[in-house]
């Protein structure tokens, strides 16, 4: 315990370090450097950069800009007042690039990789696990099939979505605390890393949905029970209600992860904001704070969209039940409603 | 001990969450209020683009919108007498 508290101060003391460099050179050209620094800190960039410790150099490596033309000069950079800008998807031009962000989310794929080959490799003929990595490892593991997969999607189909709550919950989470590393970014707080995440949830939900109501029953859900003059408006609305939930998914966990990066940072450049040292007595022990409690939302955030997955994965199972007994969901709100001795009564004809 | 034979999407809540429970309890609701919303929200952004392909600025949306609105209050109660007929 003495070990792992020793190593997360240093982790933050290093933290403080690595975001410390910058500032103290930005403080001379103006304080609104500091936003600047914090901005370009949390954002994705084309280059990997970061402060050789106990010097002020700077090291960037260049990542590889891949752009992909659907026509011709599609990506063609334009000069702006930030610089070559080259054109988006909606110009034509399909921006594959290598970003930081990129490079991070390949980390945490290697270090996942690493760490289940290392923790799953056990010898078999023992029935116990040994060792505190393997036993870590399968309290996860069994919390999200127990309490997440079968809890929210049900005994029979839960264990059929643990493969993929599993990957979503342990990437998330190697992301999550891959950022509070020294030198290293953290993935989840961008927004199309986040989105990514949850289209993944959005199909795995969608195949639910036909896997319990048949691909017939699927389709006649998104025409919302109404008169066929009426489809032209409601298929449209029942689509648009499908892209709610991972709209959801990838607003909180990017917001979340931001957030807590631009506390540190801002907390951090109070000191330079300020224009003294005595402000780091106040900043840095606040700093160490919220960095604790990054660390507490790493799992959380990890626990949470693996949750909220789950749940969204059930409710389109259970909404698929409903329509292969073609009634559109209301017995089981019915059921439920009136409380578990219902909630059977409400399925029994099922 | 072998488990009990269970027939498709029979006893599946019993080992719900309650969360699980209430949001599945919940659903018909969400999507009966969604399609009031959502109504409106497809028939002001189909008005919209109306305008701006046919140049018929602002009938497109005025019109759209009332129809939208119409539909999706429209799809609410046609869900909630459903549930209604249900309980």
């Amino acid at each position: 315990m003495r070990k792992a508290m020793v190593l997360i101060a240093s982790l933050f003391a290093a933290s403080v370090y690595a975001a410390s460099a910058a500032p103290a050179e930005g403080a001379e050209h103006g304080k609104e450097d500091v936003a600047g620094y914090i901005l370009h800190h949390v954002a994705d960039s084309h280059e990997y950069e970061f402060e050789v410790p106990l010097s002020h150099d700077h090291v960037a490596i260049h990542l590889p800009e891949i752009y992909i033309p659907f026509h011709e000069g599609a990506c063609t950079p334009t000069m702006t007042d930030h610089g070559n800008v080259v054109p988006g998807i909606t110009q034509g031009c399909l921006d594959l690039s290598i970003t930081k962000h990129t490079v991070m989310m390949w980390v945490a794929t290697a270090l996942l990789l690493a760490t289940i080959f290392i923790w799953s490799n056990r010898d078999k003929s023992k029935l116990v696990p040994r060792g505190a990595g393997a036993n870590l490892f399968e309290m996860l593991v069994l919390f999200v099939r127990d309490e997440l997969a079968i809890k929210n999607i049900g005994k029979e189909e839960g264990p059929r979505y643990v493969p993929f709550l599993l990957t979503a919950f342990f990437f998330i989470l190697f992301m999550n605390l891959l950022g509070l590393f020294p030198w290293m970014a953290t993935a989840t707080g961008n927004i199309a890393v986040t989105c990514a995440l949850a289209i993944c949830t959005f199909i795995v939900t969608q195949i639910a949905g036909i896997r319990a109501a048949g691909l017939g029953g699927y389709l006649k859900h998104l025409t919302g029970g109404v008169h066929p003059l009426l489809w032209p408006i409601m298929i449209p609305v029942e689509i648009l209600g499908l892209f709610t939930k991972p709209f959801a998914l990838t607003m909180r966990l990017f917001a979340n992860m931001l957030a807590g990066h631009i506390v540190i940072f801002f907390l951090l450049g109070l000191i330079f904001l300020m224009g003294s040292a005595a402000v780091g007595l106040v900043a840095v022990p606040f700093a160490m704070g919220i960095y604790f409690l990054e660390l507490f939302v790493a799992f959380v955030q990890a626990y949470v969209f693996t949750m909220l997955s789950a749940l969204f994965i059930g409710m389109s199972v259970a909404m698929g039940h409903h329509h292969d007994h073609g009634d559109h969901g209301a017995d089981l709100g019915h059921g439920h409603a009136e409380g578990g001795a219902s909630h059977d009564h409400g399925r029994a004809h099922m | 001990m072998a488990e009990e034979p269970r027939e498709k999407g029979g006893k599946e809540g019993d080992e719900l969450s309650p969360t699980a429970r209430q949001m599945q309890a919940a659903v018909p609701y969400i999507s009966a209020v969604w399609k009031m919303v959502g109504g409106a929200v497809v028939g002001v952004l189909g008005g919209l683009l109306m305008d701006r392909w046919l140049g018929t600025k602002p009938w497109g949306l005025v019109g759209l919108s009332v129809v939208g609105i119409v539909v999706g209050f429209y799809g609410f109660l046609h869900e909630m007498t459903r549930l209604g007929k249900k309980k």
